[in-house]
């Protein structure tokens, strides 16, 4: 086996984008073509490791677990008296990653479908998506830190300008609402990631490090550095540690989003064309998920531990609260918008509860969602693309014009309001059931919030079935009049060819979950005893 | 008890219940070809057979216990498995057995349709869940089917898609259902966390974990964990929620009434065996978890349940009203059996129930049927289910009279037939249990001799007016009697509802050998009297309560105002889809719509502020910077220049003004030196 295989899967993308630039802009078909291909290759490559994934790489806190790892010295500079500065390019996956990178691959290949009647400024586009998916499978891959935030922030770029130059109307504003919100909280991550530079040394060498294991273990931290975990440092007033976590907790969580940090995200979606939105749901909501539990939990587990409550919360209040604003929505693509909130809240909910279950529950979920949301976006695109309309009150009756495509939807809202044999229902179920059995198994999480969680699930069931009911059934009756039912063509074999492979996982994670929780399951003990001490 | 010597049966019955999904699967591939039905007929034919292998095998004989892992979620594996005991067989068995006749009464009923291949699949992967859901070894496999149940009538209920009653009440339905799937999801949380496995063997055998754990002190304790004991009650009402939803009863029985939207083939079969026996028969399984608590609310609820529907029932005019309404009350029997201990009794009566409300809904199904194509011959616009539209079709119909009467004779607990049997096991046991109880408890059996009044008057009118009364148009007389592929499934269920399908002796309920199969271990003594006082007086009630229907309807000597409170209440059902909606529905579309505007005013609109003052302080900080910050650098410049611009005039190349400066200085040192000596 190529020990290089995921610094390939990483900047293959990269290599595609060079030579993108270099051919001249009139190749408009050749862009598509290289990026279809690149994604195909991404996806074969993720798909081989994840085929080849051990269940026991339990990864977490111990570099021995890692698979598919490379660690180099990257930058190393004696800074005098500060003491030498040590940044690795330290890459691996365990079975908190592993998914998400098949994820990301199998989402970028779908992005890229979707993009190919784009027709404004190919080169330029195709070559930012192929920056941003390199950035995203860094974002996953990393175990340095600083490597981290470097392939963290190189993310923001490529997407401001996919949403400020191919958005909508309101491009602009979506784009720089985005970028301020999600650099608000980076920026503040970037001083926490210096404070535990200068806490932690490698046990190794003795120079301080930006590589994420060594923050994991209490023993490496100086005595009497910021962070440590004995000194018990106050920064305002606030326990040292319990700030970092925040702080790096709400950089994340605003990726997620949660409640009341999540407005950037319908507009981003609305504004977004249908492959960002596609991607901005499908993989960029997971790397808050992701971020919060590798970082904020990985490094800061007394902290995680401390705050569970709140997270727990936090959670509650973003599944009921998107639910119910998903309930008032006309805008079919804010109705998913808001959907992704609310189903987003699960993950936390399930993380926060600190069982098995329901942190593998969480992982699922946001697998889960990686897909389906991708799915409802497409599919919102489909009709958008037709009749450049979203308006829920402005269709009727479409099961009678589109049969194909009313399936198609039936089946992605069944399958998100967690109709089981579909994956969201396992997640859902396990986040539920995790978070119940908090309480009994270390009183972290009281029931009565698994009990409100459990609400956000009928009102998931009400919100799209209600739009089901207004949208596809009765007699048909659009506000277009004629003009509309002569462009409202079924969905074509491309649209039918990207939308299967997203319901097959659906379905087939749905049927058999243990394709992604035998990969997930050491992992996600190995993060709970770390948290729980246990 | 024997040992069954084979160990394939899991397998055969893993055929029995994927059989109808594979028909499913078929139908689904072949799309619109496959409109003839042969293929889901096949499925469940094939279902049957092997379900009647499977219960001839099991029954009177220990469970056979079958399963493979699923998957594990952090240590805890999970699993596929079949329980097959004398409960799970005998629902294994029943299910195809009332599937089949719908499955080719459809064949007739449906003809035509458009939609004709869909149907089928619908069809075939509601029996699928049904079955999965009846034989599933785990709760969490049964949570599963039970939602899977839901969604195919989710399906079939919103069948003809274009109509807007139908689709709001496939999502009703749905919605309802979702609410008591939550207190099922619930129910198993808590389970879980308490005994750490979901297994019903393991949970609720006479040794099992359930039976084992106790509570002390207030705690709820069992091996290693425990839990305040009011989660010993909670966990009951959780799956007692589940079960009222599933199985409508009070107050979210809601759905049922609704759901007749849905072709009457599928309405014989969400009410007769593969929907609303869902929730009865999960409260027999788990019957052990129960505790004096929520046994108490059960058989309240039931008991409220029977004597609310039987009363809706009695007013209605939609032939399919009344029946689904009959059904709620039914339901409530058997809830209330359960909650008065007696869920032998209740499973007796949903077996008996089954046959004679599936055929039931048939026989409406063939009379609605008959005038759908009355209409449609003579041109004519009489709305196909009001009763009020009917009257004399007995001579015209005469062998789904025949089956209908038989039918109604069965709900009405007539002797020999099977409902004789069932209720009066139901009243009989609900009699001895009221014995026991304290307080006003001992008034709910009384309340269910009632119900059984009502029901046998609210059937005798709805055939008393379809059949016959004098006909409410002259053309009424041109109907015709429907062709064989109705009416022999009809046949079949009608022989089904007498009697000696489950006893030899007609009156003898102890010796059914379906009671026999599934006596629970703690009963409350007998009372001798009763076994012969209460088919006696139950059956004096039935036939007054008959003979009263027959003078009102038939006679024509109708005695009420139809505008009373009482008569208003009925026909209204109460008035609770109206209060729901005002109570329920309302509030929380107004609260989502109230976030939505604080997300948009309140919550952005922070976030635009900030924006805002962002920019507000960037241009104080311009501003700062043009007048303030470079105003000074400026302002320097500007005083070096004019300074400058002063000093300049002194640079004239003249000596004289040069000579005059340095006088001039000279005089001003001078001046001062001067002063200061002075």
């Amino acid at each position: 086996m190529n020990p290089h295989l995921l610094s390939i899967l990483i900047f293959l993308p990269l290599l595609a984008a060079v030579v993108m630039l270099l051919i001249p802009t009139v190749q408009k078909a050749a862009y598509k073509y290289i990026a279809l291909v690149t994604g195909g290759l991404q996806l074969l490559l993720s798909g081989y490791m994840y085929y080849r994934f051990h269940p026991k790489g339990a990864g977490i806190t111990e570099e021995r677990l890692y698979q598919f790892k490379e660690h180099l010295p990257w930058i190393r500079l004696d800074m005098g008296g500060m003491g030498r500065l040590e940044i690795d390019y330290f890459i691996g996956v365990d079975g908190l990653s592993m998914p998400f990178l098949f994820l990301t691959a199998l989402i970028m290949i779908i992005a890229i479908g979707a993009s190919w009647n784009m027709q404004k400024q190919l080169k330029g586009y195709f070559v930012l998506l192929m920056i941003l998916n390199m950035a995203v499978m860094g974002v996953f891959s990393a175990l340095d830190f600083f490597l981290f935030y470097v392939f963290y922030e190189l993310m923001l770029l490529p997407l401001y300008f996919l949403i400020g130059i191919w958005g909508g109307a309101r491009r602009e504003y979506a784009a720089i609402k985005f970028f301020l919100y999600t650099l608000f909280g980076s920026v503040f991550m970037l001083l926490v990631i210096v404070g535990l530079y200068f806490s932690v040394t490698n046990p190794e060498t003795g120079a301080h490090t930006f590589n994420m294991l060594h923050m994991m273990d209490p023993g490496n931290y100086a005595p009497n550095s910021l962070f440590s975990w004995l000194a018990e440092n106050q920064l305002f007033g606030v326990p040292a540690r319990l700030l970092a976590f925040i702080v790096l907790f709400v950089a994340f969580a605003i990726k997620v989003p949660i409640v009341p940090l999540h407005t950037w995200l319908p507009d981003a979606h609305v504004e977004a064309p249908t492959p960002i939105s596609i991607i901005l749901a499908g993989i960029l909501l997971k790397i808050g998920g992701y971020g919060i539990l590798r970082i904020c939990f990985g490094i800061f587990p007394d902290m995680a531990l401390q705050s569970a409550w709140w997270l727990g919360l936090i959670g509650v209040v973003s599944i009921l609260y998107g639910a119910f604003v998903a309930l008032a929505q006309r805008d079919l693509k804010r109705m998913i918008a808001y959907s992704s909130v609310s189903h987003m809240g699960f993950v936390l909910l399930g993380a926060a509860s600190l069982t098995a279950e329901g942190l593998a529950g969480g992982i699922f979920q946001m697998i889960s969602h990686g897909f389906l949301s991708a799915a409802l976006f497409f599919l919102v695109g489909v009709l958008y693309d037709r009749v450049h309309d979203r308006d829920i009150y402005h269709f009727r009756g479409l099961a009678s014009t589109m049969p194909r495509y009313t399936a198609l939807v039936a089946m992605t809202f069944f399958a998100s309001l967690g109709l089981p044999g579909f994956s969201a229902f396992i997640g859902e179920a396990f986040v539920i059931i995790g978070t119940f059995n908090s309480e009994s198994a270390h009183g972290v999480l009281p029931r009565w919030m698994a009990i409100a969680g459990s609400v956000g699930i009928l009102l998931s069931a009400a919100y799209f079935l209600w739009t089901l009911q207004r949208m596809f059934f009765g007699q048909p009756r659009f506000k277009g009049g004629q003009e509309w039912l002569a462009v409202l063509k079924d969905t074509s074999t491309r649209e039918t060819l990207i939308m299967l492979p997203m319901l097959m996982l659906a379905l087939t994670l749905g049927i058999y979950p243990a394709f992604a929780l035998e990969k997930i399951n050491a992992s996600v003990l190995a993060l709970v005893s770390l948290v729980t001490g246990g | 008890m024997p040992q069954p010597s084979v160990t394939y049966l899991p397998f055969v019955a893993l055929a029995a219940v994927l059989l109808p999904f594979a028909g499913s699967l078929l139908s689904a591939i072949a799309g619109r070809r496959s409109q003839s039905g042969a293929i889901a007929i096949t499925a469940i034919a094939g279902s049957l057979l092997t379900a009647a292998y499977v219960f001839a095998q099991v029954w009177g004989n220990a469970p056979v216990h079958g399963q493979w892992q699923w998957f594990v979620i952090g240590e805890t594996p999970f699993h596929v498995g079949l329980l097959l005991d004398n409960q799970s067989v005998l629902m294994l068995l029943l299910v195809p057995l009332i599937a089949l006749p719908v499955h080719l009464y459809s064949v007739a009923y449906m003809k035509g349709d458009p939609g004709i291949h869909r149907y089928w699949m619908y069809l075939g992967l509601f029996c699928f869940a049904m079955m999965a859901l009846v034989v599933a070894d785990n709760l969490f496999l049964l949570y599963v089917c039970w939602e899977l149940v839901g969604f195919a009538s989710y399906l079939l209920i919103g069948f003809w898609f274009t109509r807007d009653t139908a689709v709001q009440a496939n999502k009703k339905a749905f919605i309802v259902n979702r609410i008591g799937d939550i207190g099922l999801l619930i129910g198993i949380a808590i389970l879980y966390a308490q005994f750490g496995t979901l297994d019903i063997r393991t949970l609720f055998d006479p040794h099992g974990l359930v039976a084992a754990s106790v509570v002390a002190d207030g705690q709820w304790i069992a091996s290693g964990r425990s839990m305040p004991a009011i989660w010993l009650t909670l966990s009951g009402l959780a799956f007692l929620l589940g079960a009222i939803a599933k199985s409508a009863q009070f107050p979210l029985h809601v759905w049922l009434p609704d759901a007749m939207e849905g072709p009457t083939a599928v309405s014989s079969l969400i009410h007769a065996a593969t929907m609303v026996a869902a929730g009865v028969f999960l409260l027999a399984r788990i019957f052990p978890l129960f505790n004096g608590t929520a046994l108490m609310v059960m058989a309240c609820i039931g008991v409220f349940t029977a004597c609310m529907a039987a009363y809706f029932a009695l007013t209605q005019y939609d032939i399919k009203k009344i029946l689904a309404f009959s059904t709620i009350s039914q339901l409530g029997f058997m809830v209330a059996g359960i909650g008065m201990g007696a869920y032998h009794a209740a499973l007796f009566h949903l077996a008996t129930h089954a046959f004679f409300k599936c055929l039931l809904f048939l026989a409406a199904g063939a009379v609605i049927h008959e005038m759908q194509h009355l209409n449609k011959q003579y041109g004519l616009e009489i709305d196909p289910q009001d009763i009020r539209g009917m009257g004399g079709l007995r001579r015209q119909m005469p062998l789904t009279f025949t089956v209908m009467a038989i039918a109604a004779l069965a709900l009405g607990g007539f002797p020999l037939t099977g409902g004789f049997l069932s209720k009066d096991a139901l009243l009989v046991h609900a009699l001895e249990w009221g014995a026991i109880q304290p307080g006003l408890l001992r008034l709910l059996p009384y309340f269910l001799f009632a119900a059984a009044g009502l029901t046998a008057f609210y059937i005798a009118r709805l055939i008393f007016k379809v059949f016959v009364a004098p006909p409410a148009i002259d053309r009424l007389t041109q109907i015709h009697e429907v062709g064989k592929w109705m009416l022999v499934p009809m046949l079949f269920l009608a022989a089904c509802s007498l009697f000696l399908v489950f006893s030899l002796h007609p009156f003898d309920v102890g010796r059914a050998w379906l009671t026999q199969g599934m006596v629970p271990d703690t009963l409350p003594p007998t009372l001798p009297a009763a076994h012969t006082l209460v088919p006696v007086t139950a059956t004096l009630i039935a036939l007054l309560m008959a003979w009263l229907a027959w003078k009102w309807y038939v006679k024509g000597a109708y005695p009420l105002r139809t505008t009373g409170l009482l008569y208003k209440l009925s026909l209204n059902q109460g008035y609770l889809d109206k209060l729901y909606d005002l109570a329920v529905i309302s509030p929380v579309l107004r609260l989502s719509h109230v976030l939505r505007e604080a997300d948009r005013y309140l919550v952005d609109g922070t976030i635009d502020g900030l924006g805002r003052l962002g920019r507000l302080l960037a241009a104080l900080a311009g501003w700062m910077d043009q007048y303030v910050v470079d105003g000074t650098v400026r302002l320097i410049g500007k005083i070096a220049y004019g300074l400058g611009n002063v000093l300049r005039r002194t640079q004239t190349g003249r000596v004289q003004y040069y000579l005059f400066t340095m006088f001039f200085i000279v005089l001003i040192v001078l001046l001062y030196q001067m002063i200061i000596h002075a």
